[in-house]
């Protein structure tokens, strides 16, 4: 007989631990196969043609709706994403300028903490292992 | 009766209801809590954005400590994921623990690719990303040399980096190579082969009508692998649903694996023709721009950091840097945990970091 008392929850995580190591123990034998890898390939495909095929019907729909499709609040989202790199690249470009001796008037420099020093010595005291 | 005997007394069986119903209670209220909640902050330290390039983002953390040592780090973050894994919360940061160490952190970050980005392949990844940031990184520091470090895929670009621009004639700014559960040797990750099988796997029809590839793609591969994992995953939440650290865990986890992020279709071709299919870093093969990513040119000290229970990426795909590069300095430590373990979270903060300190610290000077 066990020399611990019964615990309900740690039984039930216990038994979800083995569940979880039989499923991905059993998926990864099933994985090695050519036959999976076929169909994992066949899979693939027709997945690209269906998605294909339902988003150009898709779109056709939300047309007549006169709503937004996917594709065109993925462009939205990738001019906005363009907009952001152009904003943060001329923010990078004026502060660059502004911390340049003589480039700003006082009331436009961008106040800098200082550099810490950089000549730190590492301290001899060995770790255990990992 | 005493519990070595197995059998408990009253009171303590009356403990251990009063206890669970305690915990019931908690996980009904928590559980509720948890479905109307939003998303789960993630970041402890301040930083700042010191150079943009598209896709490609460098970050600086704001330096905590007066004297800090002379090399700057620079980690790579793999071009799939975001780079917030590095610096999740007090505690379990390894960004924090770093900064505390008195290193100079500077995180190559990914925004998702645009469509106009598709065409993005390994060369701009290791041959102009990476040596932009660290002329920026000059401009910031007054340095030259860097550590470079990287974190799965991030790790393998930061090889190949290293691999390209070190010896005569070349620019030689990586001081030290440290990596983090970084695949090499691609012909061992079994099910990534068999997914990308190729004679089943037709890279190019797929990345020719996607472009950019979709995150679904690549995370259909992870749960094959581990296919029990997202519902265990929510079964023992439900236990640990009294547990606000572990919830505040699981979901910081869990936000960092669905944002998951697309790659540009190059990239990706590449990863799959060059890396997987002709394993090309191995066999000293990898054309990158014209140029062969040859292993054995890497002569800097390289710490390999691998997690003992890593389903991704295994201790054979990631050991080849011990052997294949030319480097007469080099170390590997096996960490208990997975994949995920050896970059945040608790465990290796008290376990793995320390180590991580000792080896850079005396070669960051």
């Amino acid at each position: 007989m066990s020399d611990k008392p019964f615990d309900p929850i740690a039984t039930w995580a216990d038994m979800v631990q083995k569940w979880e190591q039989e499923i991905n123990s059993w998926s990864g034998k099933l994985t090695e196969s050519e036959q999976f890898s076929s169909m994992m390939g066949g899979v693939t495909r027709i997945q690209l043609i269906v998605q294909r095929s339902v988003a150009e019907q898709m779109e056709g729909m939300l047309r007549t709706l006169n709503m937004p499709s996917k594709v065109q609040i993925e462009a939205l989202t990738e001019r906005l994403d363009a907009i952001e790199d152009s904003i943060d690249r001329l923010r990078l470009a004026v502060e660059a300028r502004a911390l340049k001796p003589g480039n700003a008037s006082p009331a436009e420099a961008v106040p800098v903490p200082p550099e810490p020093k950089r000549t730190r010595q590492p301290t001899a005291a060995p770790t255990k292992k990992a | 009766m005493s519990e070595g005997t197995g059998q408990l007394s009253p009171e303590a069986v009356g403990e251990r209801v009063r206890r669970e119903v305690d915990r019931a209670l908690k996980r009904n209220i928590k559980g509720l809590e948890f479905l109307a909640a939003g998303r789960q902050e993630v970041g402890a330290m301040a930083k700042d954005l010191v150079h943009r390039e598209g896709t490609a983002m460098l970050y600086r953390y704001r330096p905590v400590v007066d004297e800090i040592y002379r090399l700057p780090l620079l980690i790579v973050s793999p071009p799939s994921n975001k780079g917030y894994i590095f610096d999740l919360a007090p505690g379990q940061s390894m960004v924090e623990f770093l900064l505390q160490r008195g290193y100079d952190v500077f995180n190559l970050d990914w925004a998702p690719p645009r469509h106009d980005e598709s065409h993005l392949g390994l060369t701009d990844y290791v041959d102009r990303f990476i040596p932009d940031s660290m002329a920026r990184i000059e401009e910031i520091t007054g340095e030259r040399e860097v550590t470079l470090a990287g974190y799965c895929m991030g790790g393998t670009l930061a090889t190949i980096h290293t691999a390209l621009h070190t010896g005569p004639g070349e620019a030689n700014r990586v001081k030290n190579l440290m990596l983090f559960a970084t695949p090499i040797d691609f012909s061992t990750m079994r099910l990534f082969q068999t997914w990308a099988d190729k004679r089943h796997f037709d890279v190019d029809m797929v990345v020719d009508r996607l472009g950019v590839i979709p995150p679904e793609l690549m995370l259909g591969a992870f749960d094959l692998s581990r296919p029990a994992n997202r519902t265990a995953g929510r079964l023992h939440l439900w236990s640990n649903m009294w547990n606000d650290e572990f919830v505040r865990s699981y979901r910081m986890f869990d936000r960092w694996a669905a944002e998951t992020l697309p790659v540009p279709g190059e990239y990706f071709r590449e990863q799959i023709k060059k890396l997987m299919w002709a394993n090309a870093l191995v066999e000293g093969t990898l054309d990158v721009g014209g140029r062969i990513a040859d292993l054995s040119r890497v002569k800097v000290p390289i710490l390999n950091i691998i997690a003992q229970h890593d389903h991704v990426v295994s201790r054979e795909a990631a050991s080849p840097l011990m052997t294949l590069t030319g480097s007469e300095d080099r170390e590997e430590i096996l960490s208990k945990g997975g994949h995920v373990s050896l970059v945040a979270g608790p465990a290796a903060l008290r376990r793995l970091w320390p180590l991580i300190d000792d080896w850079l610290g005396k070669r960051s000077v």
